[in-house]
This record gives C-alpha cells, structure tokens and sequence, in this order.
C-alpha cells in the first residue's frame, strides 16, 4: 500500500543511482569516438576513427584490407601491451589457483597448531599498502636481476593475488564434504582420478571465482608493474598511467576501453558462479 | 607415503614462501633500509635519522603534517560517505521492481573496472571542460570553463574522494545486497508485528544485521583508499600531497639518501594503517554489543 | 480477547494466475486457540500475515471486535506473529530480544528489565536474560520467541507451526505450555501446523485449508466422524472408502446394501457417493448380522496395543483395526464377517 505511492520517487532514486555510477564508462565511449569536441558543446558535433588510428588499431580509412589488419598485430604498442598484460594475468591466475589449493584445503578442512597466524599472515597482504612492501622488494629485484622482466613481474602480483585465491577455496572447501573421495577410493579410484572425477567437480566453481579475482587484481595492478617492470615491461595500466597525465582525450578514452573490456567481459562470464556472500568479493576492493 | 605430520606444512608451503619472502621479507627489509640500513653505500648502523627528518625537520614536516591529515581525512570520508551511500543503494535495489536486473547490472559495472580508469573518468566527467562542466554550461549555469568549480586536483582531496566514491559505492553494494538477500525480510516483518516503525527497524534490525559485513568492507575500502598511488597521483595536487605519492617521490629521487625517507614514510602508512584498522574494528564491535 | 473475523479474504501473487488464499471467510470467536491446517503450501503462512498485516490482501476484510484492521500497520494492529524459526536476533541478549517490542514503545529500561523477568518466568526460562541466543537449545530459543511477543500483550498471537522444529519429546512440553499460557491470558491465538495430530490435541477449532480454500472449520473430532470430503477424510487418517449409491438411510454397493444412521448424514450428498468408515470403527465377526458382508483376511499385522486387518471384500482392500491383544481365531486366509456399524458410516461426495 504505501509502496505503491512511493513508485515514481523510487524509480527515480534508482535511475539516479545507476546512471551517475556509469557515467564513466559512458564519457569513454563518446570520447573515443568524438572529434574536435570543443567546450561548451554538451554533445560532439563530429565522430571519427582517428583516435583508434592513431593507436594502430585499425588501418586509416580507404587501407582496411586483411594485410594491413594483420600488420597491426606487430606495430601497435597498446596490442603489445594488450598481451603482455594478458600473458601475465593468465600466468598469474594459473599459478596462483595451483598453489593456493592445497593451502586452500589446509585451512578450509584440518585443524592444526598455527593455524590463526597462518591465516593471518596469508590476509596481511590484503591490509597492508602495496607501497609498504614493494620499495624494499623493489630493491632486491634488482640485485637478484628479476626486476624489468615478465617472470618478475608476474611474481609481484602473487602478493596481492593470493590471499583472494586462498580465502576463496578455503571458503569452498570448509564446505565441502571429504567423504565423497573415500567413497571414490573405495570403488576403486586413484588419487589423481579421485581428484579429477569427484573433487573438482566439487569445487569447480570455487575455482572459477578463484580465478577471476586473481586474473583481476593482476589485470588492474600499476604501481607493482610500475617499480618492478622497471619500464621494460609494458602493461596496459603503464601505458594508459603514461598518456593520462597528458594525453589526447579521444587517445586515452580509447585506452581506457581496450583496457576495461576483458575485466568486464571475464566477469559477465563468470558471474553465475560468485555470490555476494563468499569472503571473495574483498577482491574487488583491491580492483 | 609423505609422513601425517609434513602433510600439511607441505600443502601450505607453496603459498607461505611467496607471502612470507616477498612479502614480509620485502616489508622487514623495507624496515631496516628506513632505519638507515644500506649496505650497498656502506650504511650499516642503525638510526631513526629518516623517521626524524620526514617527521621533524623543517624541510618535511609541513609536507607531511599536512599530508598525513589529508590522507586520513580522503580515506575516512570515502569509506563512511560511500558506505551510507551503498547502504541507501542496496535498501532500494533489494526490493522487487521491473527492470531490477538491468539497474543491478549497471550498479556493478564499475567493479571490474580499475581506479586507475575510475581516475581517468572523474577527469573527464568533473575538468572545468568535463562533462559537468559543459552539462552546466548548456544550462547557462556558467558562461566560462574558470567558473566551473576546481573539483578535482584541489586542495581538499574532492576530486580523489569523488573517484573512490565511484569505485566503493558499488562494492559495499554487492556485499550489502548478498547479506541483505541471505538475512532475508523476516527479522523486519517480526520486527514490525511487534511495534518497530520503518526507521526502528532500519536502526535495529537492519543495521545491526549488515554492520559485521559493513565493518570489514570498510576496513578493505580504508586500507586501500590510504595506500593508493594511482589516483592521488593523477587528481591530486602538490601540496597537500597524499602520504603515498609523497612516499614514492622520495624512493625515486636520485639522491640515494632519499631512500631512507621514503622507506620510513611507507613504514609509517603500514602502521597507521594498521593502528586505525584495529581502533575501527574495535570501534565497531562495540557499536555491535550495544 | 479479541474477536478475529476474515470476509472474502483473497490474496494473489503477482505473476501466478492460483490464488494463494481464495475467498477465506473465518469467524474466530475471542479468546479460543485456533490451528490452520493443511498440507504444504496451501495458504496457512500467507493467511496468519494477512492477519499480521505483513500482507495486503488482494480482496476481503479482516476486523478485529468488529472494526477492519486493514488499515492498520502491523506495527500499531496488536497481532503478534512467532515465526517458524524463531528469529531470535543474534546481536541481541535474551533479555534484550524479550524487551524488544516495549523498547519500540518506548517504555521505561526500569519497567522492561521487571517485564522481562516476568515472562521468563512465565515461559519457565528463569535466569538466562543475559546469555545470547546461539547458546540457547531449540526449545529454548522457541519459548523465548514466545515471551517476546507475549510480553507486548498482544490482541492475537499468531504462532507459524510452533513445534514443527522441535523433537518429540520437546513438542509435549510445549504443548502444555501453549496451553496453559492459553488459559491463563486469554489470548486469542493461531498457530500453523501440517500436522493433524498436532491440530486436534491443541486447538479448540480446526480450519481445514486445501490450495487456499477453507475445506472445513469445526471442532477436531468432527473431522473424524464427518469428513467433508475424501480429501479431507484422508488428511486425518481415513483410509476405507467405497463407491456407493445413496437414497436416503439405504446405501448401495458392490458387495451389498448398507444403512445409515449417523447423526448429521441428512445433510451429507445423495446419488453417486463414497462410503467411508474409519479402521476402527469396522467389526469382525459381529453378533448381529445387520449391515454385514463377507471377506477375507489378507495380512495380520500386530502393532503392540492393537492389531491392523487388512481385509479383501469382492476386490476392495478395507482396513480394520481391534484394540488388545492379538486374537488367534483370525488368521492370513480365513474368512471373516465384516460388519459396517450403521450410526459409524459416514457419505462424502464421490471426487
Ligand atoms: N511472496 C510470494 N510471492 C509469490 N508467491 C508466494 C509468496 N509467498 C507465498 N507464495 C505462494 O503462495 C502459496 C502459499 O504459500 P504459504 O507460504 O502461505 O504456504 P504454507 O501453507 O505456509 O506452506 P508451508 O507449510 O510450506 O509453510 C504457495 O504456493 C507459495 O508458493
Ligand atoms: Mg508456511
């Protein structure tokens, strides 16, 4: 009854609401394709490519033909950094879920000595300001020669990635019921075939949601890049960071775009298997 | 057969090495560099010399003074105003309406989205040639760009909070949502047929019931809102400079003594950090008990 | 003591073309304790909010002592309602989940801090005002829910299947407890149940509710000696029902004709109807040969304080149950008299 009178105001407030929260994206998407927008014009008089050109994302116009399209491939620094990014964030995400399962499994099904500083210690990172760490590791990456390359990099990002991938299997596994593997033991299957026939199925989705946040926070990751990359290894962030500061607006909306379509794209993807519920979602404050 | 006992030490061991020697080891080695500690150009006495200076002396202590309150107050306004900001949102979003699933998509598009792009948006959503400042335009409401107030690189950290704004609202939502969908409304129905009118029911029903949830999101959202370089970096200014900036400043100044500096600054955000997270916890379990 | 009256009441989901609750006309005398029964899903938790006021109702009025109360909050209506799973709030102490409802009226600390103690003691829980609730066993969280709606003096209790979460042994005791709390306020109460067994041993009246739709509202044994339907006939046990023809006392059937005396037959339906009669109440090898016909034992089945036939008549199965010990003279395969007691016969509708 009083709900009913409340209707219009409650659209509105939801309208309102959601509108403001994705104006961002929606300034990208004319930016990226307005030409000369000049103040005070509310929206752009004339739209072009010549951004997306610019960047060799596409071959200028009258030279779309399949050779040109392929050339992009090698000449297009924002492509580079395209898989560089990609190549580590997969990287990461594998490495990541593999090792964070058995101490996933560890924390989430046994009782032992140790176990609250163990959780903490594996939490800190989740608390603790990047910065804090990363000058003084900063340091010995340089003598250990890992700094400036991809390996070192992707190492980096296993700091802030790990405790998501952790604390969301934990969660998976302290739910989860041992029996059904000495079930599958006892009629007949091997550890490995136990694993692959009854526990990950089990957890599979667990580890979908594992994954997405650590792809995620390694996707979104600046300054760790930044310190330990040593300029030589450029990631997406490092090039928008670079041309933010002082770029072409149409340029860098482009930029923004390329650079948040995977990690929205991953998550509508992978959206059936999160709930709101599961500690996870901590991760995408980290984002 | 692995022995029982080396079973889950083994399990653990993996991820333990990665925390603890690049994360801890590089933290400790990070604390002793700040008490002078560089072997490498022959320091090897120990002294609070870097702490004093960024603390102390007359060439940084303004700048850190002034920085360390404009951090505190970025990271305190962000986490409450985007809180009470969510906690409306979700109020509103849990309730059954035609095209829930569609404003609930756009509510969460931001949070895949990095700070580094929310950054980027504020700039050109809220420049004095931003998006709002030619909507007002269009609306006669200024006839000049310079008329458009300075929202962001201004002195009082508007525009960092309003780009945490954009990032924060939409992750307390989703963990609001989940508990407010999981608790269900029947604590508010009995609630009500035992006499609590709409806003006894929000003060003790609803808040007490997402508050658990609500304390621990914030101190995520405080945690990084404190230590974050990225967005200072591009929508603050000079001076007053957030604590991180400033620390990342001293680290890459060539003069290698600066070092020290920088490392003791980015040990004083890990404690306070630390500090206000524990008081805040504290805080909030007592707000719980009453 | 409030008088409780439901007229048309009707309430539809959006979206699902069933009426939940379809046209319910209720009259709850005051001060009796009512039981809404019926399978799951039939409308009982919908109907008990309605009268909370946690639901609108799509048609129909419910007046309390003769005044409509839809437009009443529930907040302000006095219908107190106690939720299947108690719902005891876990950030609160006991005490505090007693004094719940006179906090949000404002009351006095000093007065709700007497009240509490009061109402433990009246649900027998002395001395744990302070302890949380998770520390609390399941019965105990139950009689808490219990003080804390009852403690706000509510016009009309409204319990959601009070026993449902309990075990047997807890059931009995708060059975007792309901009803003597029944007893002593006065209160006009209605609880939920699925359970007939619970509905008869509690309630003073029974509404009968099958897919939103009152079957019957009467005293509990009405339900065993006149069924309004097979349905209903079966919710409560019945399990012997014949196809038979009715012309006034006589009832025709495949194996012969039957009369029938029951007091309130007359109105029962005429022509094509069903016979039923309850296990118990069938007779071997009566001494009088009226109403009787001829079957067969097919299984003997010994259950401690009394024994259960199973009896094949023609090719229909009929139950019959005798008290005591087992009778050795009627064994698997022996032929036997069944007799049909002509004031125990009941006529329901064919369906
Ligand atoms: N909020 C709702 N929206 C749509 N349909 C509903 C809603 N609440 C109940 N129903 C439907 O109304 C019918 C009656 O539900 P109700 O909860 O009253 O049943 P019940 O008799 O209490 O059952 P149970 O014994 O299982 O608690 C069910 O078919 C149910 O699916
Ligand atoms: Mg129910």
């Amino acid at each position: 009854m009083t709900v009913r009178n409340r209707r219009p105001f409650f659209y509105l407030a939801v309208a309102v609401i959601c509108i403001l929260l994705v104006l961002p994206v929606i300034t990208f998407m004319i930016n990226a394709f307005a030409f000369r927008w000049f103040y005070p014009q509310f929206i752009p008089a004339e739209w072009s490519l010549q951004a997306w050109e610019r960047l060799q994302l596409i071959p200028p116009e009258g030279e779309r033909t399949l050779t040109n399209w392929l050339a992009l491939l090698g000449s297009s620094d924002v492509i580079d950094a395209l898989v560089v990014s990609l190549v580590i964030g997969v990287g990461v995400t594998l490495f990541s879920v593999v090792i964070g399962l058995p101490a996933a499994r560890a924390l989430g099904m046994h009782k032992f000595r140790g176990k609250r500083i163990v959780e903490f210690m594996i939490l800190a990172p989740t608390i603790v300001p990047s910065i804090a760490f990363v000058l003084g590791l900063n340091i010995n990456f340089i003598r250990w020669e890992l700094s400036g390359s991809l390996f070192g990099v992707a190492l980096v990002h296993l700091v802030p990635v790990m405790p998501y991938v952790v604390l969301t299997l934990s969660g998976v596994f302290a739910n989860y019921n041992p029996d059904f593997e000495d079930q599958a033991r006892t009629l007949g299957a091997g550890p490995l075939r136990t694993f692959w026939y009854v526990t990950l199925p089990a957890i599979f989705p667990g580890i979908v949601v594992a994954a997405l946040f650590a792809f995620l926070v390694s996707w979104s990751q600046y300054l760790l890049t930044f310190l330990i990359g040593a300029g030589r290894v450029i990631t997406l962030p490092i090039l928008l960071f670079a041309s933010a500061s002082g770029g072409n607006n149409a340029v860098i909306a482009v930029m923004s775009l390329i650079f948040i379509a995977p990690a929205i794209l991953t998550l509508l993807v992978t959206s059936r298997y999160l709930s709101g519920e599961s500690g996870a979602v901590g991760g995408f404050g980290r984002i | 057969m692995i022995g029982e006992r080396w079973r889950i030490p083994l399990m653990l061991a993996p991820t333990l090495i990665i925390i603890v020697v690049l994360f801890f080891g590089s933290l400790g080695y990070g604390f002793l560099q700040s008490l002078g500690w560089q072997p490498n150009i022959g320091n090897t006495t120990f002294s609070l010399d870097a702490y004093a200076t960024v603390l102390f002396s007359p060439e940084y202590r303004e700048q850190f003074w002034s920085g360390l309150w404009l951090t505190i107050w970025v990271s305190l306004a962000s986490t409450f105003i985007s809180a009470a900001l969510a906690l409306m949102s979700a109020l509103l979003l849990r309730q059954t309406f035609i095209g829930k699933k569609i404003a609930t998509f756009l509510f969460q598009l931001n949070l895949p989205v990095p700070h580094l792009v929310i950054a980027i948006g504020m700039i050109f959503l809220f420049s004095q040639s931003g998006l709002a400042a030619r909507a007002a335009a269009q609306l006669g409401m200024i006839s000049t760009p310079n008329e458009f107030p300075v929202m962001l690189r201004d002195a009082g950290g508007v525009g960092i909070i309003l780009a945490y704004l954009w990032k924060e609202v939409p992750f307390f939502g989703i963990v609001l949502l989940a508990i407010l969908q999981s608790v269900g409304e029947d604590y508010e129905d009995l609630a009500r047929s035992l006499g609590a009118n709409r806003w006894q029911r929000f003060r003790h029903v609803i808040l007490p019931l997402v508050m658990p949830g609500l304390l621990s999101s914030s101190i995520i959202v405080f945690a990084f809102t404190f230590g974050t370089y990225e967005v200072p970096k591009l929508l603050g200014v000079r001076f007053p400079e957030m604590l991180p900036v400033m620390a990342l400043e001293f680290f890459l100044n060539p003069d290698l003594n600066a070092r020290a500096e920088g490392m003791a600054l980015s040990m004083i955000i890990a404690a306070i950090t630390l500090l206000i997270v524990v008081a805040y916890m504290w805080a909030g379990n007592r707000a719980v008990q009453r | 003591m409030t008088h409780v009256i439901l007229s048309n009441l009707t309430k539809s989901f959006p979206g699902n073309p069933v009426a939940a609750v379809n046209t319910m006309n209720l009259d709850i005398p005051s001060g009796q304790l009512v039981a809404f029964l019926g399978p799951s899903g039939c409308g009982k938790t919908t109907t008990l909010k309605m009268i909370a006021g946690l639901i609108t109702p799509t048609v129909g009025d419910i007046t309390f002592d003769g005044a409509s109360v839809l437009a009443v909050p529930p907040e302000k209506r006095g219908a107190v309602m106690v939720f299947q799973n108690y719902l005891l709030f876990p950030y609160m102490s006991v005490g505090q989940n007693v004094g719940f409802g006179l906090k949000m009226r404002g009351v006095e600390p000093k007065v709700i801090d007497r009240k509490v103690i009061e109402m433990l003691d009246l649900v027998k829980l002395p001395n744990i005002a302070n302890r949380r609730p998770r520390q609390l066993s399941g019965g105990q969280q139950q009689r808490v829910a219990l003080a804390r709606a009852l403690i706000t003096e509510p016009k009309v209790l409204l319990l959601d299947e009070p026993l449902s979460n309990l075990d047997a042994h807890l059931r009995d005791e708060m059975r007792e407890l309901i009803l003597s709390i029944q007893r002593n306020l006065g209160v006009t109460m209605i609880f939920v149940t699925h359970d007939q067994e619970e509905a008869v041993l509690l309630a003073n009246q029974i509404a009968l509710i099958f897919d939103g739709v009152l079957q019957q509202y009467a005293a509990p044994d009405v339900f065993y000696r006149q069924p309004i339907s097979e349905r209903a006939a079966r919710f409560f046990g019945g399990i012997n029902f014949v196809p038979a023809t009715r012309r006034g006392e006589r009832l025709e059937t495949a194996f012969g004709a039957f009369h029938v005396r029951t007091p309130g037959v007359e109105n029962a339906p005429e022509g094509e109807v069903t016979l039923t009669i309850r296990p118990e109440q069938v007779v071997l090898n009566p001494a009088d040969d009226e109403n009787c016909t001829s079957g067969r034992i097919r299984s003997r089945i010994y259950v401690g304080t009394y024994t259960r036939y199973k009896i094949m008549i023609g090719d229909i199965e009929i139950e019959a149950t005798r008290s005591g010990d087992i009778d050795h003279a009627l064994n698997e395969g022996d032929a036997v008299r069944v007799g049909f007691p002509a004031d125990r016969i009941w006529v329901v509708g064919r369906s």
